[in-house]
């Protein structure tokens, strides 16, 4: 069986406008999707660490349905079962408050365990000196937890990158339905897949980039200082 | 609300590639005449469906293949003293599919292109054309295929629908009509509950479905018959192909095709079955 790939029709598609639009959808839905999601995901997890009761049960509620029901549910309720209650979004926002929606709940439990990383110590050293609850959170343990949360917050964008090509089933043209929409011109299924997934690892590969500046920034306290090489 | 339940249903279930083994074993008398060799599995008939299409191939409560498509593929599969085996999977990894060997023949209702003709070996065996679905009542008074103009329309991604609905697009803005909005949609299922929901104002399928949610009350049948087209069934192995065209024309001849063919309502052929090529 001879191999069935075509190189001229792989240079083509790598450089398409269709597939570079549908990629820079899938690029600011993620984006989008991950600072929405970290809003709501970090009020989340202050209501979850919340003393007041039924507001943690409230959080711990919101973060059960949603991290325990596939996204591809959540969006066809969005976007078709929701118009029966009157409220109606277009596409685009559908996908984009599924997308937070989802994001959010996982955000809140790795905003919660940064949180709960920083020793009780920092908090009382806080209080200690006269800082408000508020003081305490803003001033002394958010700084120390935001350490601790930027790597797993750096696996969830790069996992949301690839998670935005769900939103294909409520008709988002992002980058996997962009690929399949060009598919029927030649099917060259395999030389666009690889198109395809080329596009996702260098989004990726960035994300990795800008993620190692952001820890480098906030480990600046962690960073051993090394003393002058001697001559 | 029970019929959409029972619709959704196949849709989810479609994106797990699943294999179902569908018909009564062979007869015992029977010899196969296709070797081995031709075939993707020893002593089977592969076949490849996408059940969302009802009645032409869907899936019942019970999750059984059903419809006048599977019907065909099991009497072809018998008739060919194989066994039938269907493999459920979404229509735009029917042609790579084929190609790579994963099954012996597309199922699923391709139409006929000189395009595709090119490429596999096809058998036109049904006639099909294309129908605009809108909201019972028709509430935006679509009458002709202008009144789309500006609507938002829900396709299945990868057929000969959205081809011919982007085709008819062009064509429309080129007289200076305002375009449409196609949405493309995984299957036919999502498609039409797009249009429940009054997330697009009209659906494009083939004239059956279409018939067949209109008769439900579902959704009335704005306009159909348009682009009438010849229906095949594709096979890359020749030797498959000329098998299956001779269990069709044997079907022709005992009536089996023409009495299945008017159970559905269909236009049956009446010229024996060809393996059609591009330029026939």
């Amino acid at each position: 069986m001879s191999i069935r790939w075509d190189w001229s029709g792989f240079f083509d598609y790598l450089f398409n406008g269709f597939l570079l639009r549908g990629a820079f959808t899938t690029l600011w839905l993620t984006l989008a999707a991950i600072a929405g999601g970290l809003v709501l995901g970090f009020a989340l997890a202050m209501l979850r660490l919340s003393p007041i009761r039924p507001l943690s049960l409230l959080a711990q509620g919101y973060i059960w349905i949603f991290r325990g029901t596939p996204l591809l549910v959540q969006l066809i309720i969005i976007y078709t079962g929701l118009p029966q209650f009157g409220l109606r979004f277009s596409v685009v926002q559908a996908a984009l408050l599924g997308l937070i929606l989802n994001e959010a709940a996982y955000l809140a439990e790795i905003v919660r365990g940064g949180i709960l990383g920083v020793p009780q110590g920092q908090s009382n050293a806080g209080k200690a000196l006269g800082l408000s609850p508020a003081q305490v959170m803003l001033f002394v343990v958010m700084p120390q937890a935001t350490r601790i949360i930027i790597p797993a917050l750096g696996n969830s964008v790069n996992g949301l990158l690839k998670t935005t090509s769900v939103t294909s089933v409520i008709s988002m043209e992002e980058l996997l339905r962009s690929t399949q929409i060009l598919i029927q011109e030649k099917f060259l299924v395999l030389e666009l897949f690889t198109v395809a997934a080329l596009y996702y690892l260098l989004m990726t590969s960035l994300w990795d980039v800008v993620q190692r500046r952001i820890e480098a920034r906030f480990g600046r306290a962690y960073s051993s200082i090394r003393a002058p090489e001697p001559y | 609300m029970a019929s959409r339940i029972e619709t959704s249903g196949p849709a989810l279930a479609v994106l797990l590639l699943a294999t179902t083994i569908a018909g009564s074993a062979m007869a015992q008398d029977c010899v196969a005449t296709v070797p081995d060799s031709a075939l993707v599995e020893p002593g089977k008939l592969t076949m490849s469906t996408n059940p969302t299409i009802p009645p032409m191939q869907f899936v019942d409560s019970e999750g059984n293949l059903k419809g006048m498509r599977i019907t065909l593929g099991e009497e072809l599969a018998k008739r060919l003293c194989l066994e039938p085996e269907y493999i459920r999977i979404e229509f735009s990894a029917m042609i790579p599919g084929l190609q790579a060997g994963r099954w012996d023949v597309i199922n699923t209702g391709i139409f006929w292109t000189a395009e595709r003709a090119g490429m596999m070996q096809m058998i036109p065996y049904e006639s099909q054309a294309i129908s605009i679905s809108v909201p019972h009542g028709n509430p935006e008074g679509i009458a002709s295929v202008e009144d789309l103009a500006g609507k938002k329309v829900a396709v299945e991604i990868g057929g000969f629908e959205e081809a011919k609905i982007k085709q008819l697009n062009e064509e429309l803005q080129a007289k200076g009509i305002e375009a449409m909005e196609i949405l493309t949609f995984d299957n036919f299922a999502i498609a039409y509950q797009a249009l429940q929901a009054g997330q697009a104002d009209a659906t494009v399928s083939i004239d059956a479905t279409a018939a067949e949610f209109a008769a439900r009350g579902d959704f009335d049948r704005a306009l159909h018959g348009l682009f009438p087209t010849p229906v095949a069934l594709a096979m890359s192995n020749v030797e498959v192909a000329e098998a299956v065209r001779d269990a069709l024309n044997s079907m022709m001849e005992d009536g089996f095709y023409q009495s299945l063919m008017d159970q559905y309502g269909l236009l049956a052929n009446t010229e024996p079955f060809i393996i059609r090529g591009p330029n026939d």
